[in-house]
């Protein structure tokens, strides 16, 4: 190809005209914050471990009392004991991934790796979700074997409602709840994926094809 | 210690930093997205110099962290304006004797590259440094042989913009 040869002889030439930047215009470069996406990835991933964990930790002790009443104190423990078994397990593979990132592997292998380290986080806050809907149903399933039980703690002034408003009402307001949480996921993913990895993945996805 | 290798990696890096240059010149077409990815590149260097060990050359090694910063790190600045073209070759062809035609291939060849897919990118820098296929699918991380096949249809795909 003819115009290539061209650009070829062309590229060689342009040497001298780039700038020569001197000892301390490179020192004062060195000495900058880099702003690379997988310092990003590091960042947002961090903030969403503690996110999930701190709003674990924001629940005031009084929600609990209401379980206590339930007879669900040991359900609710048992899953805590689990949860924070798992969360160590997602901490320690999103480190082992994250410290896997090295910027002198190839171009492919380094887009896979930083697309695991995501996608370790991914997975965590998906697991969130999915723990959060698993033990919704196993606590409104007991809650909802004893009616009586039930009416006493949450109607305790007696008042007038039948059991099967007062179960349409707790039905209704979880659902609200769980769609709305997962509203606000999707509109957060689409940001992070939106913004911050959209080149990565359409890069990836070249190469991808290629294999 | 820490001084005596920032020296060292500084005095390297001002030897060899045209082959940053290079890679800013194939990425980015203003002059203000060239300074800023030219600044991730090199800040990105010296985060991994110190586990630079020498067996490979100092060359071969910033080849690969400027490209990886290009195509993965890097996020493209939001300042980029498109009309502004960085038009480095027409302002050095005019101080040089070239034929109009040449000049003009030139600048359209440029044009055409910056059209490209940013793996494409890639693979034609390092045809331009004369990488051999071997050292080219080592870099991207893909076989010699997809190597081949996409250089071919890089090469339709410029004759292809440039003659439509």
């Amino acid at each position: 190809m003819d115009e290539l040869d061209l650009l070829k002889k062309d590229w060689k030439k342009q040497d001298a005209d780039y700038p020569k930047l001197s000892y301390e215009e490179i020192y004062t470069i060195v000495h900058k914050k880099s702003s690379s996406v997988v310092k990003w990835i590091f960042i947002i991933c961090i903030a969403e471990l503690i996110f999930w964990n701190v709003i674990n930790l924001l629940i005031p002790d009084s929600y609990f009392e209401i379980y206590e009443k339930l007879h669900l104190k040991t359900v609710l423990s048992i899953s805590y004991v689990i949860h924070y078994a798992v969360v160590i397990g997602f901490i320690y593979l999103f480190y082992k991934n994250y410290n896997s990132i090295c910027v002198i592997d190839s171009t492919n292998l380094l887009m896979k790796k930083i697309i695991r380290t995501r996608r370790t986080v991914n997975y965590y806050v998906y697991y969130n979700i999915i723990a959060t809907i698993i033990l919704s149903f196993i606590i409104n399933f007991m809650m909802f074997s004893d009616e009586e039980l039930l009416m006493q703690v949450f109607n305790p002034k007696n008042l007038d409602i039948g059991g099967d408003k007062l179960f349409n009402i707790l039905l209704i307001s979880q659902v609200i709840g769980l769609v709305i949480i997962i509203l606000f996921l999707w509109i957060y993913y689409r940001i992070i994926y939106g913004i911050l990895l959209k080149k990565l993945n359409k890069n990836y996805k070249e190469l991808a094809t290629l294999e | 210690m820490t001084k005596e290798l920032e020296h060292k990696f500084i005095s390297e890096f001002q030897e060899n930093q045209n082959i940053i240059h290079k890679v800013c010149r194939i990425y980015t077409n203003n002059q203000e997205a060239h300074n800023d990815l030219f600044q991730e590149i090199t800040i990105q260097l010296w985060k991994a110099y110190p586990k630079f060990r020498g067996d490979s050359k100092l060359s071969t090694w910033m080849y690969r962290i400027g490209l990886n910063t290009a195509i993965t790190l890097y996020r493209k600045s939001k300042r980029t304006i498109k009309t502004q073209d960085f038009d480095t070759v027409l302002h050095r062809i005019q101080s040089t004797s070239y034929d109009d035609t040449e000049e003009e291939q030139l600048k359209l060849m440029y044009k055409a590259i910056h059209q490209l897919s940013d793996i494409d990118k890639a693979l034609i820098f390092l045809y331009l440094e004369d990488k051999n296929y071997k050292e080219i699918s080592e870099t991207i991380g893909i076989s010699e042989v997809n190597a081949r096949v996409k250089m071919n249809r890089i090469k339709t795909r410029l004759k292809t913009i440039l003659n439509p």
